[in-house]
């Protein structure tokens, strides 16, 4: 074949390659359960390699952060010390304080508030290789009831949801990817709307509300709306951080922080089963209602 | 190493580094700063390939990559064999040495890997914000820089002049 016959053959293939590419990557960006599943298996594959490196991610991050901690904890000291007679002085009002709180606490039960739900606890083993989107894989699958669509929660808020099961793990997409959505009223004025995944670096969410002049304003507190089929009404997702109006004045958007740290997130909870009614114990946001 | 045996040895490292980077870093690194360390294995295997070899073993690294990630697929398939073919189509120009070059490279193709990578996600219509890159960017950069020449060392890939003088000795 002649030098340019050859060059016209490159040219093709590149060409073709690129529209392969391209092809298969629009098809895959929104989340499609056949190809999350491939994914989720190789996870269930891993997972005991996942689960151990996980385990010892933690410890290594663990010994670090002590060593941070080391420069702060000589000035932490000498203020201590100051503080321990003051200390000294409120323990008997504290000792009293913390049995009636003790009794308090035992008679809000957190069991007995969740009356009607049905969650798994699960940990987390692995994260999604990629920094343009947040999955992370947890060790419960279909074997211990749980199935794409159910909701991932901790005790300080909302988590996310689940994409794909295996039988032992499954692939829960963070509320901070860019593709999540989560119908979300404002706790306070009951304006509505969703919130999005803006990026993980900065660990926020962008509310687009839906109404004209929303009334929202900083501090105020983020829920569920139970618009959507995954989120169950009334979750805590985050407080508003600031409000900005968009270029030509139209609509309204604020920032949320979530609730939920996602840098610590080692325990979730996937909710299986949850009541139709908005009853949430306050822990989970309900009480902010 | 027989030609068979290379890509099966690929691909049990790129597997081992894509554990290391799911389960490992993310305890370390926040959310959002986790750096990717398949581009430094890219980086240090394509240094000693021919540009085939370079594109063959960046396309098994993608490929796993957007397998476990489970969406997107592609994305890392397309940068990570165009990063491999263009190491090993250059390096013979370069000046092989064990610390300078795969760290430069390193941090080199972090830029060129992200800022692809990026543009494509534009291309296919999933924007992603610019302050995202541009905050973590240096981060990452930084750590590819240090993270490529220990990855060869731990690797034992050195420059041919320097396993002769091994011998030698």
């Amino acid at each position: 074949m002649s030098e340019w016959g050859q060059r016209l053959r490159r040219l093709l293939l590149a060409a073709l390659i690129i529209a392969l590419v391209v092809t298969s990557m629009s098809l895959t960006a929104a989340p499609r359960v056949r190809v999350e599943r491939v994914s989720n298996w190789m996870a269930t594959v891993v997972s005991p390699i996942s689960f151990s490196l996980s385990w010892i991610g933690n410890k290594v991050g663990g010994a670090v952060a002590s060593v941070g901690r080391i420069y702060g904890l000589e000035k932490e000291n000498k203020v201590l010390r100051s503080q321990l007679l003051e200390y000294n002085a409120m323990k008997l009002e504290l000792t009293q304080v913390l049995a009636d709180n003790g009794q308090l606490r035992s008679l809000l039960g957190l069991k007995t508030a969740l009356v009607g739900w049905t969650l798994v606890p699960a940990s987390v083993i692995s994260r999604s290789p990629s920094s343009w989107f947040d999955t992370v894989v947890i060790d419960r699958g279909s074997n211990s009831g749980v199935a794409p669509g159910q909701s991932v929660i901790i005790a300080q808020g909302v988590v996310g949801r689940v994409l794909a099961v295996s039988p032992t793990t499954a692939t829960v997409m963070l509320i901070l990817d860019p593709k999540s959505g989560v119908g979300a009223v404002d706790a306070r004025s009951q304006a509505a709307g969703v919130l999005i995944g803006q990026t993980p670096v900065t660990g926020e969410l962008t509310f687009q509300l839906f109404a004209h002049r929303p009334n929202i304003q900083p501090g105020d507190a983020v829920v569920t709306s139970g618009y959507s089929q995954y989120y169950p009404k009334g979750l805590l997702v985050g407080q508003v951080v600031h409000v900005t109006t968009t270029q030509f004045g139209l609509t309204e958007t604020a920032t949320v922080r979530p609730s939920v740290d996602f840098n610590s997130l080692a325990r979730v909870m996937v909710v299986v089963h949850h009541p139709n009614t908005t009853s949430l114990p306050p822990i989970f946001g309900g009480g902010a209602r | 190493m027989a030609s068979w045996q290379r890509p099966i040895y690929w691909v049990v490292l790129f597997s081992l580094g894509l554990m290391v980077q799911m389960a490992l870093l993310p305890e370390v690194f926040p959310a959002g700063y986790v750096p990717n360390i398949m581009i430094s294995l890219v980086v240090v295997l394509a240094l000693y390939e021919s540009p085939r070899g370079g594109l063959v073993l960046g396309l098994v690294g993608g490929v796993l990559t957007d397998l476990f990630g489970g969406r997107l697929i592609g994305l890392n398939m397309a940068t990570l064999a165009l990063l491999g073919y263009l190491i090993a189509r250059y390096q013979p120009n370069w000046r092989h040495d064990s610390v300078f070059l795969p760290g430069v490279l390193g941090g080199a193709s972090q830029v060129l890997v992200t800022v692809l990578q990026w543009l494509l996600l534009h291309v296919i219509g999933y924007p992603v914000q610019w302050q995202m890159v541009s905050t973590a960017l240096p981060y990452w950069v930084l750590f590819s820089m240090l993270f490529t020449p220990a990855v060869a060392g731990i690797l034992g890939v050195r420059p041919s002049e320097s396993r002769a003088r091994r011998r030698g000795r």
